[in-house]
């Protein structure tokens, strides 16, 4: 009897095991199983490395090293307390710096952060592993429970200060892979353009980051490693740069504050691309200091500011060239003759010659040269606000340069319209006249200028590349050919017998240019912003200048100089 | 010899070999799952002496299970509790416990020779009637003392069920047994409710310690029962086992995870120290599965359910009492260890028959098994 009433409840007994066990292996499965993913896998993102940047010539802009980091997985270290497992983490990693030979960089607050934050995530302990520290690490691997190596990637400008402005510098993502980083445990977090070209080519430069699980056991090792999406490498980007021409004009403007573009006006390729004074962005890997960035950005110089394409000037005399042609578009003979007295009135208003005591008779080609501020306020008005505005903007000024790169700023052209909406005021002759020698409210950037200079020698207008292979978009200029035939020659006796000699002084080819002297500011402010912009040879350029000198003296003892030099440096090879 | 043949219980046997196997390829990979290398060849250790082990059983199987009582019984007993005094003074401390003495665990083998010892005189100490019951009593409890204070709380838990149905398969003053089988039920949940009140939350530590005072449990013992009771209050500390007992259990899911693929084992969440032994369990369902829970269930349903059947077609008070003290004492085993490793009743040390790694204990079982048979062989043709 006792024996059929224990097989009764042996019965029962594993009836009840069963229906137990079902709960826990059916209908509670996903959640343990989940429980076991959880503190098992961790899901990590590695980054793709970047792509390289080159000059035309194949010399490295920006590239990557290999960095080591410690990482540490925080979980194993749980305890019943915040303070008691941040105890324990702390001591740990206290314990392995004594091994590898660096002293704990994490404050409490760090790492308590890190707990209440993301537990699951390893903490990056130490970046950037020298070899002594690595063979130490590794020598005692098995005593760093929780600790591993994670490799990842810094970007380097190996030239400094070189393109700074152009080339731009990275920074570390966070929290912008769109998905969302809860979706990983650990996100190598990648590098973004901030500035420049990494900026603008980032998409190009960044490839594609790649997806890892990692098993991990109780003591927080890895014990597997299974990819899940393969990275995919960023890609390299060519630039038309040309190291060498760069050098040299970073040379020409060092000590001044301005900016320099040389480019190619047959197919628009950027040479060289400077602005003055620069920065050395090999201090801004591998993150950038919020010192060096708060001196920089409080800078009166304000070296962050790219000039050679965001830089708002006025033109000055450097415009003339373009009021020549509105000039012959409205049936001006070249040869006509205006007489320069010094002064050009005008009711109330007075505009003064470069000459206090005038030039005398001049015709476009001479006030080309001479640089005449009466013969050009009088051309202007004979041209009318209509034709100069015309001619300014098909020469590109007054709209972006369509450029591959961040910063292209369109500038102003300004007419009747603009000018009620910025001052409430309407357009008088008198804008007409400062506007016809390059004052009023003109702004250009030198690389809308460089283009300016470029068009005229070849009577296309191209839009600058700043990336090798990109088709350059080429505008053939609205204005016979004879027209240009002109202001060229008007440019060519600029360099020859002008005021712009300094500029083809010893150059092995004709140059043609212009000169610019352009007052801003009023009282204390006022100062002058000195131009040159060239083109060269003369007779089929390949070369167009534009630079751009604040406080300078004058366009050709300031300049002009400085744009003889880097031509020498191009053609005199 | 026709005899043996005709009525040797082949399912026991079956049922028998097959958890020999199952458990040989747990330990195999409960083994492979720790770094010490000594680990990973236990597998093969735990099959050499289960073959051994099967000599053992056809031996007593054969042999005719009356003789052995008549000669064996006092010896077995004798030689029990020389054992138990000698681990409690020569025994090498392992965990805090001291119940090895050189390579076997005599704790595991007393339970046998109590079994056999009760079976013999039971019917004897019956006739004294409440003096039976409490010599009965004397003869049980002074082992189970003496395992107690290993301590070896598993072992003594085991043996009570099977001791209490055997007194009652022996009708050994009944009424008292129905008392103290209240006593005990009531007892135990007195000690669960102290405990409750003691540890749930926002108790006052004085409150908590006045309580604990009148608790008849050691420190960690009530550990224990508060993780029976709360679970999920402290699953990095005191309840870390029993949480990761049930991440194992669970997340092997309907099919399990494949034979040597238990995740949480081979990543060493399962508590390592105990993976191979009281929590063989989880390693073994979470590679197989609630398919292969029930497996299991149904193979261990094979041994004690046809071992009680001997007992009741036995026609031999001594063979009845000691087919049924052995499947009980089984079926504990079996119920307490799983039904720990979910969470059903609180943790306590105790092997899973077969399948955990502990060779005595297995020599044992198959010894056990090997009289249980011998009882079913030997049942004579009409009762």
């Amino acid at each position: 009897m006792t024996s059929i009433v224990s097989i009764v409840m042996f019965v029962l007994g594993f009836i009840v095991l069963g229906v137990n066990l079902k709960e826990v292996q059916v209908d509670q499965s996903a959640g343990y199983s989940y429980a076991n993913t959880r503190q098992s896998v961790r899901r990590v993102q590695t980054a793709a490395p970047r792509g390289c940047i080159y000059d035309r010539n194949g010399t490295l802009l920006a590239g990557n090293r290999k960095s080591i980091c410690v990482v540490l997985s925080t979980t194993p270290f749980q305890a019943r307390t915040w303070e008691a497992t941040q105890a324990r983490i702390t001591e740990a990693i206290e314990r392995a710096g004594k091994i590898v030979g660096r002293e704990n960089p994490l404050s409490k607050r760090a790492v308590k952060r890190h707990i209440n934050q993301r537990l699951a995530m390893p903490l990056t302990v130490w970046r950037d592993l020298n070899d002594q520290e690595l063979a130490r690490f590794c020598e005692h691997e098995a005593e760093l429970a929780g600790f591993s190596l994670w490799e990842t990637e810094e970007r380097i400008y190996p030239n400094g200060r070189l393109a700074s402005h152009l080339i731009g510098y990275v920074g570390r993502s966070e929290g912008e892979s769109g998905a969302g980083d809860v979706k990983f445990n650990f996100s190598d977090r990648e590098m973004r353009g901030r500035s420049g070209v990494e900026h603008y080519y980032d998409s190009f430069l960044r490839g594609v980051s790649g997806e890892k699980n990692l098993i991990v056991d109780a003591r927080g090792f890895t014990q597997e490693e299974e990819t899940v999406k393969a990275t995919r490498r960023g890609l390299d980007l060519k630039l038309n740069l040309d190291a060498g021409i760069q050098r040299t004009v970073e040379r020409e403007l060092k000590g001044c504050i301005g900016a320099c573009v040389v480019m190619n006006p047959q197919n628009g390729e950027v040479l060289a691309f400077a602005s003055a004074p620069d920065y050395d962005i090999s201090e801004f890997v591998p993150s950038l200091k919020s010192e060096l960035y708060d001196r920089l950005a409080g800078d009166a110089r304000k070296p962050l500011l790219n000039r050679a394409s965001g830089g708002a000037y006025a033109p000055g005399s450097t415009f003339k060239p373009i009021t020549a042609l509105a000039g012959l578009g409205a049936g001006i003979k070249p040869e006509a003759e205006y007489e320069c007295i010094g002064v050009y009135e005008m009711g109330m208003m007075k505009l003064r010659c470069a000459r206090l005591w005038g030039h005398g008779p001049e015709n476009m080609r001479t006030a080309l040269r001479d640089s005449c501020n009466p013969y050009f306020c009088n051309l202007g008005l004979e041209a009318g606000t209509n034709a100069l505005i015309t001619t300014a903007r098909a020469m590109g000024l007054g709209a972006k340069t369509g450029v591959d790169f961040g910063v292209d700023m369109a500038g102003v052209v300004p007419d009747d319209e603009w000018k009620r909406k910025m001052y409430g005021q309407k357009w008088v002759s008198g804008d007409l006249a400062q506007m016809s020698i390059g004052q009023s409210m003109l702004l250009v950037s030198p690389l809308q200028m460089a283009r300016v200079a470029g068009a005229l020698g070849t009577g296309y207008l191209a839009t600058p590349r700043i990336k090798s292979g990109e088709v350059a978009e080429l505008t053939k200029l609205p204005f016979p050919e004879e027209h240009l035939k002109t202001v060229r020659e008007g440019m060519e006796l600029v360099v020859k017998s002008g005021s712009g000699k300094p500029a083809g002084q010893d150059v092995s080819v004709k140059v043609a240019g212009k000169t610019g002297t352009a007052e801003v500011g009023l009282g204390e402010t006022r100062r002058k912003n000195t131009w040159f912009i060239a083109y060269a040879p003369a007779e089929n350029p390949t070369v167009a200048v534009a630079l751009v000198v604040e406080y300078g003296e004058s366009g050709g003892s300031t300049a002009a100089p400085k744009v003889g030099a880097i031509l020498r440096s191009i053609f005199n090879g | 010899m026709a005899r043996y043949f005709k009525n040797f219980n082949y399912l026991m046997f079956f049922a028998m070999v097959a958890l020999i196997a199952i458990g040989t390829v747990s330990i195999w990979s409960a083994g492979n799952a720790r770094s010490e290398a000594v680990f990973h060849g236990m597998w093969k250790q735990t099959l050499s002496t289960a073959l051994f082990g099967l000599v053992v059983y056809f031996v007593l199987s054969a042999l005719d299970y009356r003789r052995l009582l008549d000669f064996g019984s006092v010896a077995a007993y004798g030689t029990a509790l020389v054992l138990l005094v000698a681990v409690l003074a020569f025994g090498s401390e392992i965990y805090g416990g001291k119940r090895w003495l050189w390579f076997f665990q005599p704790s595991e083998i007393s339970k046998l020779c109590i079994i056999m010892f009760l079976a013999d005189y039971g019917r004897k100490l019956r006739d004294f009637g409440f003096l039976g019951f409490m010599l009965t009593g004397l003869v049980v409890g002074v082992p189970l003392l003496l395992i107690l204070a290993e301590p070896d709380l598993g072992t003594a838990l085991t043996l009570v069920p099977a001791v209490l149905m055997m007194m009652f398969a022996l009708r050994i003053w009944r009424k008292g047994l129905l008392v103290i089988l209240a006593i005990m039920a009531l007892g135990g949940s007195a000690i669960m409710g102290a405990v409750y009140e003691a540890e749930k939350p926002g108790v006052a530590a004085e409150t908590r310690a006045a309580i604990l005072k009148w608790v008849p449990l050691k420190p960690h013992q009530v550990k224990r029962v508060k993780v029976f009771l709360f679970p999920e209050e402290d699953i990095l500390g005191a309840g870390y086992n029993l949480r990761q007992a049930k991440i194992s259990i669970g997340s092997g899911g309907f099919s399990g995870k494949g034979i040597g693929k238990g995740e949480t084992n081979h990543l060493k969440y399962l508590p390592q120290a105990i993976s191979m032994n009281d929590f063989i369990f989880c390693v073994y369902a979470e590679e197989t599965g609630f398919v292969g829970s029930l497996a299991l269930l149904a193979l261990f349903g094979m041994l004690v359910i046809p071992g009680a059947w001997t007992a009741f077609t036995s026609n031999d008070e001594r063979g009845e009492a000691l087919a049924l003290g052995v499947s009980v004492l089984v079926f504990a085993h079996v119920y307490i260890n799983i039904a720990m490793s979910i969470g059903l009743v609180p943790i306590t040390g105790l092997p899973l028959p077969f399948i955990s790694s502990g060779r005595t204990f297995l020599l044992t079982v198959m010894a056990a098994l090997g009289m249980v048979q011998s009882v079913a062989t030997h049942r004579e043709a009409t009762r």
